[in-house]
């Protein structure tokens, strides 16, 4: 027997308080004068005597009460040996790690070994269950008392590029055990890396039916180094030699050094030596990376030499295109503007795409789905056949900035948007010399970077009913200046004052170049996401809700990741090895996407001690014995305790009543 | 109401026992008491035959002249009678479980009787004992007896022990005329002894009424828990008494005790008052008139 506050058993100095009540206290008899005491006899002590029996009696319930209620606070268990055969059904599962960190050193072997001797020493009848779990929980077996079963699936067990979650194992015992409504004992075979373990403690309680005996691979950390980072460009549009940086981190190793090569599509481009500290990062940087056309593998490795050779490489992708055109429309007798767009566009440094200027009366054979965008500067009007197919191009997924100025109050309406033009804005003597932009939305893609248009001086702006579109900025008297609207799968982004330095200053601000960088960006879909990603990350395969012909996709092995059917209605893919997948889409946006393992994996440190206990004591309190055949089991006594605080009290109360019945009269 | 119930606690709040008796008193006197002898006054009693010898002055001729029998009116004569008060000082009558001690709602009883008889033109005297006599005022109706008694009510203590034996040896020499023998008392004696005490001034022709005072606690005791009673009548003695005891058994014996007193004391002609001294003064007073109508 035990107590889990037994510091709370200093209540038990609370049973001097009927001690003092009953047998201190009461010795302090007053004597009361009495007229005549020839009606009283000797037998009356009789009485009395009877009467200090049934306060004794009292005395002793109420002692009674003060010590189990102290014995109530403190908790009272018992603790009994139970066989394992004793929790009835009991389920014993093999949670087996195959995280990256796994394949170091043979780890994974190991733990298959150790499971499969726990397997050969089940009962017979007893049942169990085969899990991988890295960051997400792979059921191997079902639950079946078959060894031969349970053998397989140890066998069929592979190594991933997972990264190890332990919360995430919790949650899966915590389903298993709600779903089979039995007790588990679950058997841990990992190398319990500290990076698995989740920032709060609480994501690794375990059901108090989940008995958790860790079985550590190793004790102390294996020294290890690898490509932590490169950062290089997706896409080059130019074959000039690009830049490419990689960060190599030793994780629990001396100072060394290192060869680092730089690999592109299989062929050693550059190799470096770097030093790198103890237990610390180093820098190498490549500046001879020429890409060829198209989409190229890319790769830094290291020669490591150590345990975990699955994290020296890091793969990235660049791809090498021609910059895609854009169309610039405008009038004929305004070219002030096509200078300011184009020379911001060259200045974001970027030449992904190449600007064909048009006038708008030439534009009637132009067709508009050669063009990544189309921007339309200030037109007062345009081709029917053009617009037409404007139209369609935008309801296909394609995108138009379109200026207003003077030319476009001539029109009722903004070409394609349909959006009603109001009137013109015009800044004068009278009244405000300017405006300014007021409100910007920095969500918007247009401006999500660089949205400091505070010194920008706005002339004059075209008032623009903006119906159901998204206004991304408005003036200071609440006109709207940029405002998105969609049309089909397309967007229409409609700017309420001139692209050059008529209307406004904003073409000589510094402000104008990520705007129009970041405009262009936006309408050509050209996402400026990184050249990897990690192992786990997710990647949209086309848009929530349309169905369209099927989507390639090919893993780091060259095999088809989904089947013919699930390939038409997959709307994302997740990443489960690290490697290049091949992405094939219908539209013809097919793209290389670099996976790397998730280098939290690198730090082979393992958890404390410790903490293990403490992650075994969220179940059920008690440590687990490790090989021990029997386990010791904690039977919580508060309930019987209480029962019997119930009773005492309940008794102490009668009787207390039937003393005082004679007691209340009295005066 | 004609008289308002004056609680025990609220007379002792007033001071001296003329004030006291004449508040007790006050409203009882309308009505008179009658001797018991029978006379030749003014008001008319009963017929009675004539004999040899009797006054012929008394013959009603009107009734002889319509029987031609002989006939004597008798009428009813009033005379002033004696009042002797016997207080008991013994020292059980100093105990009280409230505010008035039981010789405290003595003396006020005492007071209330002598102003009464005061008021009535009736000798009243005084006789103050324990197991002695401590203190005599002789019965008269002279001026300023009242105050001689009130003064030698007010000065009466408690002493020790009573004894009736002794001192109603002594009361017998004092009794020289017939008239009423009120004796006070908590009467903590044998009933026996007591009527047997008692009895001689009742065959002297004197009216006795024994007034048996208790305290409420002293009727029924309460007690919240076991106490160690000690007599006040003779501090040696102490005895532990458990509160089921005081319920039960006491009182069954208390309660025998008043009935045997009361019994007895009738029984030898005799009138028994109980008092509970927690009962107003004038409360018990009424009822002890309305038995006593025409005696005092």
């Amino acid at each position: 027997m035990g107590f889990l506050a037994p510091w709370f058993l200093a209540g038990l100095v609370a049973v001097g308080l009927p001690v003092w009540l009953h047998l201190l206290r009461k010795h302090k008899a007053t004597p009361v004068p009495f007229s005549s005491l020839m009606f009283f006899e000797r037998r009356a002590q009789s009485s009395l005597k009877h009467r200090r029996l049934r306060y004794l009696i009292l005395f002793a319930l109420r002692a009674l009460l003060f010590a189990l209620l102290a014995l109530a606070f403190a908790h009272p268990y018992l603790q009994r040996t139970l066989l394992p055969a004793s929790r009835s059904g009991e389920v014993t599962v093999f949670a087996i790690d195959n995280s990256l960190s796994m394949r170091a050193a043979g780890l994974l072997d190991e733990a298959r070994k150790q499971a499969k001797s726990e397997v050969a020493g089940l009962r017979p009848g007893q049942r169990a269950q085969v899990l991988a779990f890295a960051s997400r929980v792979e059921v191997l077996s079902e639950v079946t008392d078959g060894r031969a079963a349970l053998e397989a699936a140890l066998d069929a067990l592979r190594p991933s590029d997972g990264r190890t979650s332990f919360a995430e194992l919790s949650r899966s015992l915590g389903s298993i055990a709600q779903s089979l409504h039995l007790p588990l004992r679950v058997l841990l075979y990992s190398d319990m890396q500290q990076t698995g373990m989740p920032a709060n403690f609480n994501d690794l309680r375990l059901n108090g039916d989940i008995r958790l005996e860790p079985h550590p691979l190793i004790s102390k950390q294996t020294p290890n180094f690898t490509v932590e980072n490169v950062v290089a460009p997706r896409r080059v549009y130019s074959g000039a030699k690009t830049r490419v940086l990689a960060t190599i981190a030793g994780f629990g190793t001396a100072k060394a050094v290192r060869n680092v090569s730089l690999v592109l599509n299989g062929r050693v481009i550059e190799s470096k030596a770097v030093t790198v500290p103890e237990s610390g990062r180093a820098a190498v940087e490549f500046n001879s990376l020429e890409v060829p056309y198209g989409r190229n593998q890319g790769a830094v490795k290291i020669d490591s030499a150590d345990a975990l050779a699955g994290d020296d490489t890091f793969y990235f992708s660049v791809e090498r295109a021609d910059p895609r055109h854009a169309l610039f429309v405008h009038d004929a007798g305004n070219t002030r503007d096509l200078p300011y767009f184009k020379a911001a566009l060259e200045a974001t440094g970027q030449s992904a795409f190449a600007i064909d200027p048009a006038a708008a009366d030439q534009t009637a054979n132009v067709a508009p789905s050669q063009y990544a965008f189309v921007v339309i500067s200030d037109v007062g009007s345009l081709p029917g056949t053009f617009e037409k197919s404007l139209r369609a191009y935008v309801r296909d997924g394609g995108a138009v900035l379109i200026a207003l100025g003077h030319s476009s109050m001539g029109r009722a309406k903004v070409p394609l948007a349909d959006l009603a033009i109001q009137g013109a804005r015009y800044a004068g003597r009278e009244g405000d010399l300017f405006q300014s932009a007021a409100a910007l939305d920095p969500s918007h893609p247009s401006i999500q970077q660089n949205n400091r248009w505070d010194d920008v001086k706005f002339y004059q702006a075209i008032r623009v009913d903006p119906a159901g579109a998204r206004i991304v900025a408005r003036l200071t008297d609440e006109t709207p200046l940029l405002m998105d609207e969609q049309l089909g799968a397309g967007h229409i982004l409609v700017f309420a004052s001139t692209l050059d330095n008529v209307a406004n200053d904003f073409p000589v601000h510094a402000s104008f170049v990520p705007f129009i960088g970041q405009t262009a960006n936006y309408l050509g879909r050209l996402d400026a996401g990184p050249s990897a990603v990690t192992v786990g990350s997710f990647e949209e395969l086309r848009e929530a809700g349309r169905k369209a012909a099927a989507v390639d996709v090919l893993d780091p092995k060259g095999e088809r990741v989904f089947s013919l059917a699930k390939a038409s209605t997959a709307q994302n893919i997740q990443f489960t090895m690290d490697g290049f997948y091949d992405i094939r889409r219908p539209n013809g946006r097919n793209e290389l996407v670099a996976v790397n393992a998730d280098r939290r994996e690198s730090d082979l440190a393992p958890a404390s001690p410790e903490a293990l206990r403490l992650w075994q004591n969220t179940a059920s309190g008690v440590a687990a014995s490790g090989q021990a055949a029997s386990e010791r089991s904690r039977r919580s006594l508060w309930w019987y305790v209480m029962l019997a605080v119930l009773g005492c009290a309940l008794t102490e109360s009668w009787l207390g009543n039937r003393h005082l019945s004679v007691d209340k009269e009295a005066p | 109401m004609l008289q308002r119930f004056l609680d025990p606690a609220t007379l002792n709040s007033i001071a001296g026992l003329d004030l006291i008796a004449k508040t007790v008193v006050d409203g009882f006197v309308a009505g008179l008491h009658r001797s018991p002898d029978f006379g030749f006054s003014q008001e008319f009693a009963e017929y009675r035959a004539y004999a040899q010898g009797d006054d012929l002055r008394h013959v009603d001729w009107n009734v002889f002249a319509r029987t031609g029998r002989c006939y004597l009116k008798r009428y009813r004569g009033e005379t002033n009678t004696q009042l002797l008060v016997l207080l008991d000082t013994s020292a059980s009558m100093g105990y009280g479980s409230h505010a008035v001690n039981k010789l405290d709602y003595a003396r006020f009883l005492a007071a209330s009787l002598c102003y009464l008889a005061n008021v009535q033109r009736d000798a009243a005297g005084l006789i103050v004992f324990d197991e002695d006599v401590t203190n005599y005022v002789a019965p008269s109706s002279r001026q300023g007896q009242l105050f001689r008694l009130l003064h030698a009510i007010e000065r009466a203590q408690t002493g020790t022990r009573t004894d009736f034996t002794k001192p109603f040896v002594h009361f017998q020499n004092f009794l020289h005329r017939r008239g009423m023998v009120v004796v006070i008392s908590d009467f903590y004696e044998d009933p026996a002894v007591i009527v047997k005490t008692v009895e001689p001034l009742r065959f002297r022709g004197n009216e006795v009424i024994l007034f048996h005072l208790l305290d409420p606690q002293e009727i029924a005791p309460k007690f919240r828990e076991p106490v160690l009673l000690v007599d006040m009548e003779n501090s040696r003695a102490a005895m532990e008494v458990s509160p089921e005891y005081a319920r039960h058994e006491y009182r069954t014996k208390i309660d025998a005790h008043i009935e045997a007193l009361r019994s007895q004391a009738r029984g030898a002609g005799m009138d028994y008052f109980l008092v509970d001294t927690g009962r107003p003064l004038d409360e018990g007073l009424r009822e002890y008139l309305s038995v006593r109508r025409g005696m005092l």
